[in-house]
Protein backbone atom coordinates (compact mmCIF):
# COMPACT_ATOMS: atom_id res chain seq x y z
CA UNK A 1 0.00 0.00 0.00
CA UNK A 2 1.32 3.16 -1.15
CA UNK A 3 2.61 5.41 2.02
CA UNK A 4 0.41 8.85 2.82
CA UNK A 5 1.63 11.76 3.81
CA UNK A 6 -0.28 13.07 6.08
CA UNK A 7 0.73 16.75 7.22
CA UNK A 8 0.03 19.85 8.90
CA UNK A 9 1.82 23.03 7.65
CA UNK A 10 1.32 25.60 10.53
CA UNK A 11 2.28 28.83 10.21
CA UNK A 12 2.46 30.97 13.58
CA UNK A 13 2.94 34.92 13.58
CA UNK A 14 6.11 34.67 15.64
CA UNK A 15 5.81 38.38 15.88
CA UNK A 16 7.76 39.94 18.69
CA UNK A 17 5.95 43.37 19.74
CA UNK A 18 3.24 42.13 21.67
CA UNK A 19 2.04 40.29 24.44
CA UNK A 20 0.07 38.00 22.40
CA UNK A 21 3.43 37.52 19.81
CA UNK A 22 5.35 34.76 22.95
CA UNK A 23 1.67 33.21 23.59
CA UNK A 24 1.97 32.20 19.57
CA UNK A 25 5.54 32.00 19.50
CA UNK A 26 5.54 29.49 22.41
CA UNK A 27 2.00 27.55 21.26
CA UNK A 28 3.28 26.60 17.97
CA UNK A 29 6.86 25.09 19.92
CA UNK A 30 4.03 23.11 21.87
CA UNK A 31 1.90 22.14 19.13
CA UNK A 32 4.90 20.49 17.31
CA UNK A 33 5.12 18.76 20.75
CA UNK A 34 2.08 17.44 20.61
CA UNK A 35 1.53 16.22 16.91
CA UNK A 36 5.23 15.58 16.14
CA UNK A 37 4.45 13.51 12.82
CA UNK A 38 2.06 15.42 11.77
CA UNK A 39 3.06 19.10 11.88
CA UNK A 40 5.49 21.07 10.12
CA UNK A 41 6.20 24.53 11.84
CA UNK A 42 7.08 27.01 9.47
CA UNK A 43 9.48 30.12 10.26
CA UNK A 44 7.41 33.24 9.38
CA UNK A 45 10.98 35.33 9.00
CA UNK A 46 11.78 32.70 6.06
CA UNK A 47 8.29 32.86 4.21
CA UNK A 48 8.33 36.55 4.02
CA UNK A 49 11.53 36.56 2.33
CA UNK A 50 10.20 33.46 0.05
CA UNK A 51 12.66 31.28 1.37
CA UNK A 52 12.61 27.90 -0.99
CA UNK A 53 12.60 25.12 2.00
CA UNK A 54 9.91 26.93 3.63
CA UNK A 55 8.15 28.08 0.89
CA UNK A 56 8.17 24.15 -0.24
CA UNK A 57 6.54 23.18 3.07
CA UNK A 58 4.12 26.04 2.80
CA UNK A 59 3.21 24.87 -0.68
CA UNK A 60 2.89 21.22 -0.33
CA UNK A 61 0.74 20.78 2.70
CA UNK A 62 -3.03 22.51 4.38
CA UNK A 63 -1.95 25.26 6.04
CA UNK A 64 -3.13 26.37 9.86
CA UNK A 65 -2.40 30.06 10.22
CA UNK A 66 -2.40 31.19 13.95
CA UNK A 67 -2.70 34.82 13.68
CA UNK A 68 -1.48 36.94 17.58
CA UNK A 69 -2.61 40.08 16.96
CA UNK A 70 -5.43 42.54 14.78
CA UNK A 71 -3.38 42.88 11.65
CA UNK A 72 -3.60 39.06 11.20
CA UNK A 73 0.17 38.87 9.69
CA UNK A 74 -0.09 35.38 9.16
CA UNK A 75 -3.30 35.27 7.21
CA UNK A 76 -1.49 38.05 5.08
CA UNK A 77 1.49 36.22 4.56
CA UNK A 78 -0.97 33.35 3.19
CA UNK A 79 -2.53 35.75 0.83
CA UNK A 80 0.36 37.22 -0.19
CA UNK A 81 1.72 33.57 -0.85
CA UNK A 82 -1.93 33.00 -2.86
CA UNK A 83 -2.76 29.48 -0.45
CA UNK A 84 -6.04 29.49 1.11
CA UNK A 85 -5.29 28.28 5.05
CA UNK A 86 -7.14 25.31 6.01
CA UNK A 87 -8.00 26.82 8.78
CA UNK A 88 -7.20 30.04 10.74
CA UNK A 89 -6.79 30.54 14.56
CA UNK A 90 -6.73 34.48 16.36
CA UNK A 91 -5.44 34.31 19.62
CA UNK A 92 -8.15 37.01 20.68
CA UNK A 93 -10.97 34.43 19.90
CA UNK A 94 -9.19 31.38 21.60
CA UNK A 95 -8.96 33.85 25.15
CA UNK A 96 -12.77 34.83 24.42
CA UNK A 97 -13.69 31.25 24.24
CA UNK A 98 -11.86 30.56 27.46
CA UNK A 99 -12.43 33.28 29.48
CA UNK A 100 -8.46 33.85 30.11
CA UNK A 101 -6.70 36.58 30.58
CA UNK A 102 -3.28 37.30 30.18
CA UNK A 103 -3.50 40.79 31.88
CA UNK A 104 0.11 41.27 33.68
CA UNK A 105 1.72 38.95 31.88
CA UNK A 106 5.37 39.98 29.95
CA UNK A 107 6.39 39.19 26.77
CA UNK A 108 9.79 38.44 27.44
CA UNK A 109 8.43 35.43 29.59
CA UNK A 110 5.29 33.86 30.35
CA UNK A 111 3.92 32.57 33.75
CA UNK A 112 1.41 29.79 35.03
CA UNK A 113 -0.99 32.45 33.63
CA UNK A 114 -0.08 33.04 30.29
CA UNK A 115 0.98 29.51 29.61
CA UNK A 116 -3.07 28.75 30.33
CA UNK A 117 -3.15 30.64 27.21
CA UNK A 118 -0.43 28.54 25.08
CA UNK A 119 -2.05 25.63 26.19
CA UNK A 120 -5.35 26.66 25.29
CA UNK A 121 -4.53 27.86 21.90
CA UNK A 122 -2.27 24.98 21.36
CA UNK A 123 -5.43 22.22 22.04
CA UNK A 124 -7.57 24.57 19.53
CA UNK A 125 -4.57 23.70 17.43
CA UNK A 126 -4.75 20.26 17.36
CA UNK A 127 -8.40 20.16 16.91
CA UNK A 128 -7.73 22.03 13.75
CA UNK A 129 -4.86 19.72 12.84
CA UNK A 130 -6.90 16.46 13.48
CA UNK A 131 -9.53 17.68 11.72
CA UNK A 132 -7.46 18.52 8.17
CA UNK A 133 -5.88 15.63 8.32
CA UNK A 134 -8.80 13.59 8.66
CA UNK A 135 -10.22 15.56 5.61
CA UNK A 136 -7.32 14.51 3.58
CA UNK A 137 -7.50 11.19 4.55
CA UNK A 138 -11.26 10.57 3.77
CA UNK A 139 -10.72 12.69 0.79
CA UNK A 140 -8.37 9.96 -0.61
CA UNK A 141 -10.58 6.88 -0.37
CA UNK B 1 20.59 62.54 13.27
CA UNK B 2 17.75 59.77 13.48
CA UNK B 3 17.81 60.02 17.82
CA UNK B 4 16.83 56.22 17.74
CA UNK B 5 17.61 52.52 16.09
CA UNK B 6 14.87 49.89 14.79
CA UNK B 7 15.96 47.11 16.06
CA UNK B 8 14.53 44.33 13.82
CA UNK B 9 15.08 40.50 14.53
CA UNK B 10 14.54 37.55 11.89
CA UNK B 11 11.97 35.95 14.39
CA UNK B 12 13.11 32.29 13.10
CA UNK B 13 11.81 29.02 15.09
CA UNK B 14 15.81 28.11 15.80
CA UNK B 15 17.85 28.32 19.21
CA UNK B 16 19.65 31.80 18.10
CA UNK B 17 16.20 33.21 17.30
CA UNK B 18 15.21 32.81 20.44
CA UNK B 19 18.25 34.17 22.06
CA UNK B 20 18.58 37.24 19.56
CA UNK B 21 14.57 37.85 20.31
CA UNK B 22 14.92 37.76 24.14
CA UNK B 23 18.07 40.07 24.09
CA UNK B 24 16.59 42.42 21.40
CA UNK B 25 13.47 42.37 24.79
CA UNK B 26 16.56 43.16 27.33
CA UNK B 27 17.91 45.68 24.84
CA UNK B 28 14.57 47.68 24.20
CA UNK B 29 12.76 47.48 28.05
CA UNK B 30 15.83 47.80 29.89
CA UNK B 31 19.14 49.22 28.25
CA UNK B 32 18.08 51.72 25.83
CA UNK B 33 14.38 52.46 26.07
CA UNK B 34 14.98 55.43 24.68
CA UNK B 35 16.62 55.32 21.79
CA UNK B 36 15.47 52.09 20.15
CA UNK B 37 12.04 50.62 18.57
CA UNK B 38 11.47 47.07 18.55
CA UNK B 39 10.29 45.81 14.91
CA UNK B 40 8.40 43.13 14.22
CA UNK B 41 9.06 41.31 10.93
CA UNK B 42 5.44 39.62 9.94
CA UNK B 43 3.89 42.84 10.68
CA UNK B 44 6.26 44.85 8.81
CA UNK B 45 5.55 42.10 5.67
CA UNK B 46 2.24 43.07 6.32
CA UNK B 47 2.78 46.65 5.52
CA UNK B 48 1.66 47.68 9.17
CA UNK B 49 2.26 51.59 9.37
CA UNK B 50 3.93 51.57 12.76
CA UNK B 51 6.56 49.12 11.70
CA UNK B 52 6.86 50.45 8.11
CA UNK B 53 7.68 53.51 9.57
CA UNK B 54 10.16 52.68 11.79
CA UNK B 55 12.44 51.45 9.00
CA UNK B 56 12.18 54.50 6.80
CA UNK B 57 12.39 56.80 10.43
CA UNK B 58 15.34 54.99 11.85
CA UNK B 59 18.65 52.84 10.70
CA UNK B 60 17.74 49.50 10.98
CA UNK B 61 20.43 46.79 12.99
CA UNK B 62 18.69 43.65 11.68
CA UNK B 63 19.47 40.59 13.83
CA UNK B 64 19.77 37.56 12.55
CA UNK B 65 19.92 33.64 13.68
CA UNK B 66 21.34 32.22 10.97
CA UNK B 67 22.88 32.75 7.43
CA UNK B 68 19.74 33.07 5.59
CA UNK B 69 19.69 36.82 6.96
CA UNK B 70 15.54 37.22 6.79
CA UNK B 71 15.50 40.23 9.08
CA UNK B 72 17.81 42.18 6.49
CA UNK B 73 16.40 40.57 3.09
CA UNK B 74 12.80 42.00 4.71
CA UNK B 75 14.06 45.59 4.92
CA UNK B 76 15.37 44.82 1.46
CA UNK B 77 11.96 43.60 0.26
CA UNK B 78 10.13 47.21 1.66
CA UNK B 79 12.96 49.04 0.15
CA UNK B 80 15.09 50.38 3.01
CA UNK B 81 18.91 49.31 3.62
CA UNK B 82 19.33 47.43 7.34
CA UNK B 83 22.27 49.54 8.75
CA UNK B 84 23.92 46.83 10.58
CA UNK B 85 23.54 42.66 10.33
CA UNK B 86 24.43 41.42 13.62
CA UNK B 87 24.39 37.66 13.48
CA UNK B 88 23.60 36.16 16.46
CA UNK B 89 25.94 32.69 15.79
CA UNK B 90 29.03 35.23 15.65
CA UNK B 91 27.92 36.30 19.10
CA UNK B 92 28.10 32.97 20.17
CA UNK B 93 31.40 31.98 18.63
CA UNK B 94 32.64 35.81 20.12
CA UNK B 95 31.40 35.65 23.71
CA UNK B 96 32.06 31.86 24.14
CA UNK B 97 28.25 31.15 24.62
CA UNK B 98 27.56 27.24 25.28
CA UNK B 99 24.86 27.20 23.22
CA UNK B 100 23.32 23.65 23.41
CA UNK B 101 23.53 24.60 27.20
CA UNK B 102 20.35 26.61 26.44
CA UNK B 103 16.99 26.08 26.42
CA UNK B 104 15.37 25.02 23.00
CA UNK B 105 12.20 27.21 23.57
CA UNK B 106 11.93 29.58 26.76
CA UNK B 107 15.12 31.41 27.37
CA UNK B 108 15.63 33.43 30.74
CA UNK B 109 16.34 37.06 29.87
CA UNK B 110 18.10 37.45 32.91
CA UNK B 111 20.59 34.30 31.76
CA UNK B 112 23.91 35.52 31.23
CA UNK B 113 24.10 34.22 27.58
CA UNK B 114 21.27 36.72 26.44
CA UNK B 115 22.47 39.80 29.00
CA UNK B 116 25.55 39.29 27.27
CA UNK B 117 24.33 39.18 23.71
CA UNK B 118 22.18 42.56 24.49
CA UNK B 119 25.43 44.34 25.39
CA UNK B 120 26.85 43.62 22.40
CA UNK B 121 23.29 45.11 20.45
CA UNK B 122 23.65 48.06 22.71
CA UNK B 123 26.74 48.44 21.72
CA UNK B 124 25.83 48.72 18.25
CA UNK B 125 22.91 51.15 18.84
CA UNK B 126 25.11 53.36 20.42
CA UNK B 127 27.67 53.48 17.44
CA UNK B 128 25.09 54.12 15.45
CA UNK B 129 23.77 56.61 17.28
CA UNK B 130 27.28 58.62 17.90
Amino acid sequence: MQEQDFKVAVLPCNGIGRLVSTVVRLAGYRIKEMRPDQVVLLSSGRLAVNDAEDRAIFDKYPVLVIDGCRPHCASFMCDELGKTPAARLYVADVAAEGKISIAGEKRRGLTEKGQRLVDALASKAVEEIDRIIADEMLSTL
Amino acid sequence: MAGKVCLQPCLGLRKEAVLGRQALYVVHEDLRPDTTVLGCGPALNANTQEDVDFINMYPVVAVEACELDCATRLVGKKGKKAAVTVRISDLVTSLAIDLAALPDHEIDTEDAAVQAVAKQIAEQVDALLA
